[in-house]
């Protein structure tokens, strides 16, 4: 009941700083696609404050309105008063499922799922609950994600820029005490295997990068009312990370969600400093590379664009570094509006094909407008979304995790 | 009581999707930017999307019939109330209507759909270098229909006027599905009572607006900013006088209180010195660079006769915006320190302003209430903001008390209630204090003319 309180009083404290302004309406994706006033951040934070204020129930109904929103703070970047739209959103749907019996037997299957270490060898049986129930989109094995592997992009746009063989030696100003790990997430451990190994290899010629059989990040967990899980999760993975200095995820998502850990342990006085201090070691692959001075390998004779995830761009200010390293490692373009969600954003695709279709439309039409052969990015969820607008292109272009082309 | 089968004609007019009805829904659509509470909520029976002028008066002609409420709707910004269904009935929201008609480049003029924001329409005409000067804050995200309707003004109004000096001609559909153009692209026009000028500013009570033919004037070729600081409110008041006197008109000039200027500075982690009692920002255009240096040069010099603490030039276009960026982010900031701001916008002449602000400030002391002011100083609009805290005993009282007497002192020194905002439906119990009754009568005969039933967003500006 306590943690009931709290939850509300948290989206109070939030949704009670919006001013209705409307700034966030025209700026909202999701808007784009389905102009009603429910699909903007206004419209949700004021749904929320009159729930809270006794004017709804916390039921169904409204739970799908809170679910309808990409998590991808376009709204929060805009807004004059910096209202955490998604923070209000995340502890909505957390207090819905404690009241409503938990989160739909969709979410409560994947959360268990990927609870579970070991995805690797994801069972068969597994993979026929995730088709039973929808979520396939997800999973999508069979789905293509390396329909252009490193071999074949290397052999397709190896012009005569490109240098073959690994960089000369890596002036990374990371010390050589520095211990790194890897941290593996699941989206990528499950659907980009060959981006993984490219990570690893990549760090490799920087460090002597730890790999440590870690937990999900939790973000799936915290995003659909399951709060306990996430912080469940949270506390395994600092502890499993312990003694590393720099903690490195080539999935933005993980990395996002990681750098928040610390603040969603502030109030536990067990944990607090641990999270904070595990907060503080995560970085995305493309920060840490920069940081450490690596030089791609080569320099291909492709036409690249950067599609920016929402959690690496506006979730961890992440936006020069990706762009920096694509320079030097191909002909970069910057397509309009790179920083725009793809409409991934961890399961909605799953629950509203619909507008995550209509704003991947929007998506693809600006990558084929750039011109670009190889949109890439540094997000398994993105990956997925962009492969499915590769796909509907017709071959227009190729998508490629970062580390498969740097 | 919107029956089934009204819905199932209004569904047919705009379409299935177009219609909405769900509890959730229909709640998107009961509150706008005013500070009306959300609760209880005023959401409309039906929310009803139209597209084009056809569907407008069919969905009309329907509510006419049945003498259900109407509210027109734009992007909800509005600061009064004016697009909240207080008597439920319909929400009919016009943002679906975004077509730019027409760009006549010959007479400079443009013909637009309501649904079009107000930051796309100047674009539009700034690519052909052609200039729509009204600039409301909310230039990002109002409708060009709410503009009208509000006869919003903006920053530029010192220089260029306000909504109404633009808008040449209107379409609109009356209350019982009749449409009618008045105006037009001729410059001279006295064919008639000035209707168009009747239906800008008229909050969506005497028709619906589908269609603005608004004139456009030539892009200034160059801008600048500047920032003057004041140890005197006194002194940055008659800085601006005698900057209008010498003819120096600026495109802007913002006039911001002490308060302000340190919500901004800790919003923004700025340092301003406490010894700072007004900040004065202004926007200079001309012809070329040497044209605005001369008038930045003029106005030092008048600032520097007046004391004026600090004149900050911008160098590029970068040191602008960094200057236009503490303007912009100062409702906000001031919004932020306390649980409550009401935001109010009374218009007085221009030489009253300094008294005016003095005796805010008293009325503050009096009561115990903080107010910031701020305002377009050029103009005589003021923006003072009450700020207040509605859960402690006592404070809502005293706080209309203080409400009460600033629009008192405007009307005091020949002002008025709103200068751009409107009336809607928080400063409806002031009208007959500003307008007289008998005004108000006339007010009402011109509503009981052009809407007998009284459908057109009842319960608004009387
Ligand atoms: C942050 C902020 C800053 C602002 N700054 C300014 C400013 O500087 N200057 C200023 O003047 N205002 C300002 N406003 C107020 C507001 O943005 C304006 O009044 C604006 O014109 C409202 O446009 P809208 O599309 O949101 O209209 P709405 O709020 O939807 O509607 C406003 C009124 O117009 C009526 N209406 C809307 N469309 C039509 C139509 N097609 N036909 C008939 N009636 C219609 C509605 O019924 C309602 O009465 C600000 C608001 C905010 C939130
Ligand atoms: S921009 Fe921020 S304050 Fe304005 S309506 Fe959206 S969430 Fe509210
Ligand atoms: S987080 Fe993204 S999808 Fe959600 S309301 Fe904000 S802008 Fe819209």
């Amino acid at each position: 009941m306590d943690k009931d309180k709290d939850l509300l009083q948290q989206v109070k404290e939030i949704v009670s700083q919006c001013d209705r302004c409307g700034t966030c309406l025209p700026v909202c994706p999701l808007f784009g696609v389905k102009d009603i006033e429910a699909s903007s951040a206004r419209g949700k934070n004021n749904l929320a404050r009159a729930m809270v204020e006794g004017g709804f129930a916390p039921d169904a109904k409204m739970l799908e309105k809170m679910n309808f929103c990409l998590l991808c703070r376009t709204c929060i970047d805009n807004c004059p008063s910096k209202v955490k739209t998604d923070e209000a959103t995340i502890a909505l749907r957390q207090y819905i499922a404690d009241r409503t019996g938990g989160p739909g037997v969709k979410y409560r299957a994947l959360g268990g799922m990927l609870k579970k270490t070991g995805l690797v060898k994801l069972s068969a049986g597994a993979l026929g609950v995730t088709k039973k129930l929808g979520l396939g989109g997800l999973v999508p094995f069979g789905m293509a994600p390396s329909t252009l592997g490193r071999e074949q992009y290397l052999a397709r746009f190896a012009g005569p820029a490109a240098l073959a063989g690994p960089s000369p030696a890596s002036p990374a100003a990371v010390g050589a005490d520095t211990k790194v790990a890897y941290f593996h997430g699941c989206g990528m451990r499950m659907m980009f295997p060959d981006a993984v190994a490219e990570t690893l290899t990549i760090l490799g010629t920087v460090t002597a990068v730890r790999q440590v059989d870690n937990v999900c990040c939790g973000l799936p967990h915290l995003a659909h009312g399951m709060r306990d899980d996430f912080l469940a999760l949270a506390k395994e993975n600092i502890r499993l990370f312990a003694d590393a200095d720099v903690i490195v995820s080539d999935c933005a998502s993980c990395a996002g969600t990681l750098k928040h850990i610390g603040a969603y342990l502030a109030d536990d006085p067990e944990w607090r400093d641990a999270a904070k201090a595990f907060s503080a070691k995560i970085m995305s692959l493309s920060e840490y590379l920069v940081k450490a001075g690596y030089r791609p390998r080569q320099r291909a004779g492709a036409k690249l664009t950067f599609h920016e995830p929402c959690h690496l761009g506006r979730g961890q200010g992440i936006k020069k570094e990706p762009r920096q390293l694509l320079k030097e490692a191909g002909d970069y373009v910057e397509m309009p509006g790179a920083d725009t969600c793809c409409g991934g954003a961890g399961s909605f695709h799953i629950d509203y094909p619909e507008a995550a279709a209509a704003v991947l439309d929007k998506k693809q039409a600006n990558i084929e407008k750039s011109g670009a052969d190889i949109v890439v990015s540094e997000c398994p969820v993105c990956l997925v979304q962009l492969n499915k607008a590769a796909e509907k292109s017709g071959g227009r272009f190729k998508v490629m995790h970062i580390s498969q082309v740097l | 009581m919107i029956t089934e089968a009204i819905k199932s004609k209004l569904r047919a007019v705009v379409g299935d999707e177009n219609v909405l009805d769900t509890n959730l829904d229909r709640f998107g659509y009961s509150y706008d930017s005013s500070f009306i509470p959300l609760l209880p909520a005023n959401n409309p029976d039906i929310v009803v999307r139209p597209l084009t002028t056809d569907e407008v008066s069919k969905v009309m002609v329907i509510a006419n019939a049945h003498a259900i409420p109407v509210t027109a709707r734009g992007a909800a910004s509005g600061r009064t109330g004016g697009s909240i269904p207080v008597r439920g009935g319909m929400s009919l929201a016009l943002d679906r209507m975004t077509r730019i008609i027409e760009f006549d480049e010959r007479n400079m003029m443009v013909t637009v759909e309501p649904g079009v924001r107000t930051i796309d329409l100047y674009n539009h005409c700034a690519a052909k270098g052609l200039f729509y000067p009204p600039d409301p804050a909310s230039w990002k995200f109002s409708t060009m229909g709410g503009n009208v309707a509000e006869n919003a003004g903006g920053m530029r109004a010192v220089k260029y006027g306000v909504t109404n000096n633009y808008v040449m001609g209107l379409e609109v559909v009356l209350a019982d599905g009749r449409v009618i153009n008045t105006g037009g692209k001729a410059i001279k026009n006295v064919t008639g009572y000035n209707l168009t000028q009747l239906f800008t500013g008229s909050e969506g009570t005497l028709g619906i607006i589908t269609k603005m033919t608004l004139r456009l004037i030539s892009m200034p070729k160059a801008r600048n900013t500047l920032q003057l600081m004041f140890p005197s409110l006194d002194d940055a008041c008659a800085t601006i006088h005698a900057m209008l006197q010498a003819g120096i008109v600026p495109a802007a000039a913002e006039l911001m209180d002490k308060m302000s200027l340190q919500a901004v500075a800790r919003h923004r982690k700025l340092d301003i010195d406490q010894a700072i009692e007004a900040c004065v920002v202004i926007e200079i255009d001309g012809e070329d660079t040497a044209a605005l240096d001369k008038q930045a040069e003029a106005i030092e010099k008048i600032a520097r006769s007046l004391r004026v603490a600090e004149v900050r030039i911008a160098a590029d276009a970068k040191e602008a915006e960094d200057i236009w960026a503490i303007r912009r982010g100062l409702s906000s900031a001031v919004g932020a320190m306390a649980p409550t701001r009401l935001g109010e916008d009374i218009s007085v002449p221009r030489d009253a302003f300094p008294e005016v602000v003095r005796r805010i400030k008293k009325i503050s002391e009096t009561h115990g209430i903080p107010i910031a002011v701020y305002g377009h100083a050029g103009d005589g609009n003021l923006h003072p903001s009450v700020l207040c805290d509605l859960a402690k005993p006592g404070e809502e009282e005293r706080v209309h008390k203080a409400v009460d007497e600033i629009f008192a002192v405007a009307l005091e020194v020949g002002g008025t209630l709103s200068g751009e905002h409107g009336i809607g439906m928080t400063k409806r119990k002031y009208i007959a204090s500003a307008l007289g009754e008998d005004g108000v009568e006339v007010l009402k005969a011109i509503k009981l003319a052009l809407d007998p039933k009284g459908i057109l967003n009842p319960d608004k500006v009387w």
